[in-house]
């Protein structure tokens, strides 16, 4: 009794040490900011009648001029020293690998959250503890991970400081309110971590596991909060606020940090951080699943590597929606930052970008329909997976369709202009809305499949249930393509606005569909069980190909955002003088992507192998086999 | 459902029997017209029609025991939608795009065949009988392919690496980034914020909605609205400033731009590219007034860096006309394509 007291005692004392551990930047800046006010107003006094205003080139609001300017850099080992190298190449290396392990690390404990959730809230036992023994392995991965991030952290820290001193001086002293909160909220984030991982054994049961749970959260609104002040900076650079046109800061912090663009980008980073780290997961579960020596093993990775899947599927299919807003916002804030985007020099690697989002959604359709082949009873969908396939292609042959197409001269000329008259209209907005519905609709219509693969509905509305799902598919492709084609014959800010219906359309097939076959699959009749472990390889390299495509198209997608800036350091405020202000080509940015990529896998793979080592120096635990099932989880960590 | 099947293993039929036709040039590409205005879902619509022709002839072949076993179906499906784009669109694809649409085509076909492991273990029994060479036959294609495969690939490297006379393949940008404002005749103007002075409805306020409200009809034809017609004496505001933007048009731009604006001028295949053809929704309809009124006014010399290779020979048009000229002659170009100005609200 004593004992389990003094555990709930320690559970509560490491809530309270975290909570602590949250607020204490908050606390600690209190006294900075008001000293830093203090001084303003002081310096102000001392100036007296000279206190120089300013105006917010975003907010357009007065205020007093506190920050130094954006200095005019020249190229020179003063503002500019270097290695005998491009600067701008080890700077990118240095910020893609901190942002992969970053994304990393803040995706998977939001994950370890949903799955212990799970585990909290299912009655069944056995598959209680699978969950939690998920989310313990999942927590695991990311503990090497996370110390590997605050390494990179610190390198591209150093990076900064030596090949671009001028520019990182300037943006530490804009954000110097906020600094060390950040620095501070990476002290509590670590803390948090340590206790919520090396507390999973002591606070396993009852109310000792709903603190623990607890402790996931506070964990991962820390995880979040650090990632939108790092993501200010960032708004900063593309969108400039809180300064005069001289890059004068003007006071106001909140200015500086709530930029244009931040909002659109913190929900795209976090969807995004999450479909990243469900793909680096169930691209685990796939290696794992293809070394498996035993059924089991392959039974647990299977299982595995489908819940890191849905998981990751489920943050990707809203991803494109708000890349859609952050769009939106680019052109609402700097048109020409938009054309060149997605209209201009950029626009190519925009084609390369909805190639990779085609091939997300490709591998998880065809990841899924694979799956469908450890069910009995799923056979009746086989055959109509063709039309999904022609619909899929359609939909994905539309979206990458070009509008600036590459031709020789020779073809230019047999085309009769720059534009084909069919293709052509693929190459478009609206048309492009209408294929990433297509595909995301069809993407939605597999999972509902796979859903009700080993079932048969027993309701008694069960055929009414069906030819309405029938009807409500069609109907929402109908709407979907008819309002694509609409598109074409309506005032632009109206197109614009045709996507709403579009994506509620999606996401009516998406919540309505999912409700309506669970109510249908309730108390259904079931053909087989599940038999993890029975499915093909292929299934597994679809995963890998998943997470891959991930990974390049963030790092595809960092350039974009990144060199849309074109020659400046912070957009309009503070020029690039370096000899690097130039985009690169194409082809350099994609070789210098895969680099990114294959060195961020390596790295990774390292992390794996070393998990692997933690888990062969667990104890042994007694594993009973049953064939055809998952193993069971061991009982501690 | 014999039924169903047996109308669309005709349909299978007749088309491929007019697609071999266009391949071997005895029938013209367009015996069955693109029609415009309509193209786009045409061509989605035909590929649709042969799906399920082709899923009708499967049938009606499998019932007559003379089924196509999968390894060909696929392969044929490939060829199908690679023969499809080459011979029977136009004008012609370029190669680039159609390569694109060949790898996706190659892996969705891919995906097709390999949806589940019934369907996979028929597509690669062919292969495995040939590495297998447990007929006579089989070891035949193997040593085949053991002698082609290398040489062909070889083909394919020497071929790739062969120093070319061909012109390279341009990466053109065509709607390169405005600046955010531009002068002209002195004055200076913000592209995210001005607006056509002209744009007005009777009483002479700018109106977007009024404007919008008379442009043509799109689709086939592009017939005036009624009550809408410019060259009426009558009217006052928009239709007005059209009628005067008209003129300018044809004094000024329709050598080039054509007399329907599609960039088919009389001067206009002296150039390559071609004017821009402004009744395709990948000009105008996507631009703002103000984009045009900046690219109207600098001309292709004052494009940007961003507008590599500035393959435009377009007259910096503020040497020629003034600032009301060059907005009412935009007016009158949105005007005769159907087309609105993008505008932001």
């Amino acid at each position: 009794m004593g004992r389990v007291i003094g555990k709930r005692l320690f559970s509560i004392m490491a809530l309270c040490a975290m909570v602590g551990l949250l607020l204490l930047p908050i606390v600690v800046a209190l006294p900075s900011l008001a000293l830093g006010e203090e001084a303003t107003a002081g310096g102000a006094k001392k100036e007296g009648a000279t206190v120089e205003k300013g105006r917010d080139v975003y907010y357009k609001t007065e205020g007093v001029v506190v920050g130094a300017p954006a200095p005019k850099t020249t190229d020179g080992p003063k503002d500019y020293p270097r290695y005998n190298f491009e600067s701008r190449v080890l700077l990118w290396f240095a910020n893609q690998q901190h942002l992969y392990y970053g994304s990393f690390v803040l995706a998977v404990p939001i994950f370890c959250m949903i799955i212990e959730f799970m585990g909290v809230v299912t009655k069944d036992k056995a598959l209680a503890k699978r969950y939690d023994q998920l989310a313990y392995d999942f927590i695991k991965i990311s503990l090497t991970a996370y110390s590997l991030t605050a390494v990179l952290g610190g390198i591209l820290i150093f990076t900064f400081l030596t090949l671009y001193p001028a520019f990182f001086s300037y943006l530490s002293s804009v954000f110097r309110p906020v600094m060390h909160i950040y620095a501070l909220m990476f002290v509590a984030e670590s803390g948090t971590l340590y206790i919520y991982y090396y507390g999973w054994d002591k606070m396993k049961e009852g109310f000792l596991k709903w603190i623990h749970l607890s402790m996931s959260v506070v964990l991962n609104i820390i995880g979040t909060l650090l990632m939108f002040l790092a993501n200010s900076w960032i708004g900063f650079m593309m969108s400039p606020a809180g300064v005069d046109e001289q890059g004068r800061y003007l006071g106001n912090i909140w200015h500086v940090i709530h930029t244009a663009l931040w909002n659109p980008l913190n929900l795209h980073r976090i969807l995004g951080n999450m479909a990243f780290g469900g793909g680096v997961v169930a691209a685990y579960a796939a290696y794992k699943f293809l070394a498996a020596k035993t059924d089991e093993d392959r039974a647990h990775y299977d299982w595995m590597g489908y819940i890191a899947m849905a998981l990751g599927v489920a943050f990707l299919i809203p991803l494109p929606f708000a890349g859609y807003w952050l769009m939106r916002e680019v052109y609402a804030y700097r048109q020409q930052m938009g054309i060149t985007l997605m209209g201009g020099l950029l626009a190519w690697l925009f084609i390369i970008q909805a190639t990779m989002i085609g091939i997300l959604f490709l591998s998880t359709n065809y990841y899924l329909w694979q799956a469908m082949g450890r069910m009995r009873g799923a056979e009746k969908y086989q055959r109509y997976i063709k039309y999904l396939v022609f619909l899929l292609a359609c939909g994905y042959m539309v979206f990458i369709t070009p509008h600036t197409m590459v031709m020789t001269p020779a073809e230019l000329k047999a085309m009769g202009g720059q534009q084909h008259p069919v293709l052509g209209n693929y190459g478009v907005m609206s048309a492009k809305n209408g294929g990433i519905n297509v595909i995301i609709t069809t993407t939605v219509l597999s999972f509902v499949w796979y859903m009700r693969g080993n079932k048969v509905s027993t309701v008694s509305w069960a055929k009414f249930g069906n030819i309405f799902m029938g009807v409500f598919f069609t109907c929402a492709y109908f709407n979907i393509i008819g309002l694509a084609v609409y598109g074409y014959y309506i005032p632009a800010n109206v197109r614009v606005g045709l996507s709403v219906p579009q994506v509620t359309t999606t996401l009516s097939c998406l919540f309505f569909m999912f409700a309506l076959n669970s109510m249908m699959m309730k108390g259904a009749k079931q053909m087989g069980p599940i038999e993890w472990g029975k499915i093909s390889a292929r299934s597994q390299y679809a995963l890998i190909m998943l997470a891959t495509a991930f990974t390049w198209m963030m790092g595809l997608m960092g350039y974009i955002r990144s060199s849309v800036r074109l020659f400046w350091h912070v957009n309009e405020i503070m020029r690039d003088n370096s000899p690097w202000a130039y985009t690169h080509t194409v082809g350099f940015a994609a070789n210098m992507i895969s680099a990114n990529v294959l060195f961020f896998w390596i790295s990774i793979l390292f992390v794996f192998w070393l998990g692997s080592l933690t888990a062969k120096k667990a104890p042994a635990e007694v594993k009973v086999a049953v064939p055809g099932s998952v193993p069971q989880p061991v009982g501690s960590h | 459902m014999k039924i169903l099947m047996s109308l669309g293993a005709l349909v299978g039929a007749l088309g491929l029997l007019l697609l071999g036709g266009m391949i071997f040039d005895v029938v013209p590409s367009n015996t069955v017209r693109l029609i415009e205005g309509y193209m786009p879902m045409q061509m989605l619509f035909e590929v649709g029609c042969y799906v399920l022709g082709f899923t009708g002839l499967s049938y009606m072949l499998n019932a007559m025991g003379l089924g196509i076993p999968r390894f060909w179906q696929g392969i044929g499906f490939w060829i199908f939608l690679m023969m499809y784009l080459k011979y029977r669109v136009y004008p012609p694809i370029p190669f680039s795009v159609r390569a694109m649409y060949g790898t996706v085509a190659l892996v969705t076909v891919f995906m097709w065949v390999s949806a589940n492991e019934e369907d996979w273990k028929k597509f690669k029994q062919p292969i495995m009988n040939v590495l297998d060479a447990q007929t006579g036959m089989n070891r035949l294609l193997r040593y085949m392919y053991l002698v082609l495969l290398p040489i062909l690939i070889g083909g394919f490297s020497f071929n790739a690496m062969m120093p070319k006379s061909e012109e390279p393949i341009e990466l053109r940008t065509v709607h390169p980034a405005p600046p955010a404002s531009t002068k002209v005749h002195g004055k200076t103007y913000v592209l995210q914020t001005s607006q056509s002075p002209y744009r007005v409805n009777p009483e002479g306020k700018y109106d977007q909605e009024y404007s919008n409200a008379n442009i043509v009809e799109q689709g086939m034809g592009r017939l005036m609205k009624p009550n809408a017609n410019p060259w009426d004496e009558k009217n006052q505001g928009y239709l007005k400033y059209v009628r005067e933007g008209g003129e300018i048009f044809f004094q000024n731009c329709h050598f080039c731009h054509g007399d329907n604006l599609n960039g088919r001028g009389l001067h206009a295949f002296a150039f390559n590219p071609i004017p821009a053809n402004f009744t395709d929704p990948g000009t105008i309809a996507q631009l703002q007034e103000t984009f045009i009124f900046w690219r109207v006014a600098k001309g292709g010399i004052g494009l940007p860096n961003e507008g590599f290779p500035w393959a435009s020979v377009m007259p910096p048009w503020e040497q020629h006309l003034t600032v009301d000229e060059i907005w009412k002659v935009i007016l009158f170009e949105y005007w005769h394509t159907g087309y609105y100005p993008r505008t932001w609200d």
